[in-house]
């Protein structure tokens, strides 16, 4: 009686587990050549990703950044209200960022960074271009043309600022280090990193993507 | 008449705690007692929650899984690695593709299994359930590093995502995920022979070794299933976050372990209930809420929840010791 009752209920648990896995398979079985295929598309690679970013968002973005000179006049006002205005704060920290544009006069140079006064009649330095080397988010946070949730995860969106800031380092700085001298002309694009309240904002110090010197 | 007024207070020293708890933080806490608070502390407490309920099983039956954080990072670990990249099988020159269900089911598969082993060690080898699963603690921390390689394995979908995130009928899936386990258990322990064995096992396993009951397989039976809910937890942790994290459900089985002595299980095992862990689920959840909302230090939290562990300890052996 047992014996029967016990096979009754095996043969209709077997059976329903037939069906369910019938609508609902645990997995597909595909060629291993096809699935290899799949995974190497989906590969994600920062280099091929900031080629394409370079060109097609970040140069083409330049135009979006606010007036340096006015972001410093504002800053000498009122930092909180340049922060509020002009600021761009990314995730629940308390950095935030400015990109800007603009020109000067190169007023000082030093191993690592090049100053520049924004007026004719300015000596003091309002503006630090970092002449390398580059750490940070500046300009992957700064300029608000990526955003992480496009991303599959942080590793990946971590990679990407170290490419931009590879490429800052290789392609931008080189040339900026070999024109500088005192009274030249710069001008230039690029973005602030806050890091917190208490940073000083005389002079801002930039990380810039774009230079151009006569 | 005052010996009654005692043995209720002690009965219902859970509930008591938490309608305090809730009363002084409402007071203290304009945002505490909003619909969107309640099911915020619910899902924050549900994945320790799965965890407790398979760890109040275990407690009840006289013994300790200190493995549960780390299963929990396990399956999860292997639910996310099925689902994204399969399993290749080279002399066949194929390659299983898992889907949503496969992963659910491979991940609550390999904490069931982690709980068999642990089970199957204490029986046949008689090793004290504290070694024998912080054996498996170290196991699990190792397969998951080796088969994540370290790394977190992220972007899982939208379809795998839902049993995080998702809400159903108003109310959010981990939600659902726990409450449906809490009734299962509460059946289990109140109306089945195998939830009265585990009390019975628990409360003196010589006698009733010498009554006769399968001793060794129900043993084995509450490691599965505390393994088993560990996958759960697992699941819900790596698809809420989309991600399954290596180092996962780390000091998750002190949390474990706490709910469900602050819920007034015996941590002697054969004295407790599935209900009792619920509420002090909900007890640590509310004090991680409230001292959140009133701006505690995450360092206060801990001494704080610290004294609220050897409180409803203190509590629970004078009370033994009274009856």
């Amino acid at each position: 009686m047992w014996g029967r009752r016990r096979w009754i209920t095996g043969t209709t648990v077997a059976a329903g587990t037939m069906v369910l896995l019938y609508f609902l398979p645990l997995f597909h079985v595909v060629p291993l050549e096809q699935a290899r295929q799949r995974a190497a598309v989906a590969v994600y690679d920062p280099v091929e990703f900031v080629d394409w970013f370079w060109t097609e968002q970040l140069i083409p973005g330049a135009a979006e950044a606010i007036d340096a000179a006015e972001l410093v006049a504002t800053v000498q006002q009122d930092r909180q209200l340049a922060r509020e205005t002009h600021g761009r704060r990314v995730g629940l920290g308390g950095a935030y960022y400015f990109f800007v544009a603009g020109s000067g006069r190169i007023v000082s140079v030093d191993r690592y960074s090049v100053g520049l006064a924004l007026c004719d009649d300015q000596q003091q330095i309002q503006v630090l271009l970092e002449t390398g080397p580059i750490f940070g988010n500046a300009v992957r946070d700064g300029t608000g043309l990526l955003d992480v949730n496009d991303f599959a995860n942080s590793q990946d969106f971590n990679a990407l600022s170290a490419e931009i800031n590879r490429r800052i380092e290789q392609q931008v700085l080189p040339d900026l280090r070999t024109g500088a001298a005192i009274g030249v002309t710069v001008r230039f694009v690029g973005c602030a990193e806050i890091l917190d309240e208490g940073t000083d904002l005389s002079p801002l110090r930039i990380v810039p993507f774009l230079v151009e010197m006569p | 008449m005052l010996k009654d007024h005692r043995e209720l207070l002690v009965r219902f020293q859970s509930l008591i705690a938490l309608a305090l708890m809730v009363l002084a933080l409402s007071l203290l806490s304009d945002t505490f007692l909003t619909p969107q608070n309640g099911w915020n502390i619910l899902r924050q407490i549900s994945v320790n929650l799965c965890l407790s309920l398979g760890m109040t099983l275990i407690i009840l039956a006289g013994g300790i899984d200190l493995s549960v954080g780390a299963v929990l990072a396990l399956s999860g670990a292997v639910a996310a690695g099925l689902l994204k990249t399969g399993v290749a099988v080279t002399p066949l020159e194929v390659q299983l593709q898992f889907t949503v269900f496969g992963a659910i089911v491979a991940g609550l598969l390999t904490g069931a299994a982690a709980g068999l082993f642990n089970g199957w060690v204490i029986t046949q080898f008689r090793l004290p359930p504290f070694v024998a699963t912080l054996g498996m603690f170290s196991i699990a921390r190792g397969l998951t590093m080796l088969w994540t390689g370290g790394f977190p394995i992220t972007g899982l979908g939208p379809d795998f995502g839902f049993l995080g995130t998702g809400v159903f009928l108003g109310i959010p899936m981990p939600v659902w995920i726990s409450g449906v386990l809490v009734g299962a258990l509460v059946v289990l322990t109140r109306r089945t022979r195998f939830g009265r064995y585990i009390y019975a096992v628990g409360g003196n396993e010589r006698a009733a070794l010498l009554t006769g009951l399968p001793v060794n397989r129900i043993k084995l039976g509450v490691y599965t299933l505390g393994g088993l809910l560990a996958g759960a937890a697992g699941l819900i942790v790596t698809a809420r976050l989309d991600s399954a994290q290596p180092n996962a459900g780390l000091g998750y089985e002190l949390d474990s372990i706490a709910a469900v002595v602050i819920g007034g299980t015996s941590l002697s095992g054969g004295r407790g209930s599935v209900v009792g862990t619920v509420l002090g689920c909900l007890i640590i959840g509310v004090l991680n809420n409230g001292l959140f909302l009133l701006d505690v230090s995450p360092f206060w939290q801990q001494v704080v929840k610290g004294f609220v562990i050897l409180a409803a300890v203190a509590i629970d052996k004078m009370s033994s010791r009274e009856t």
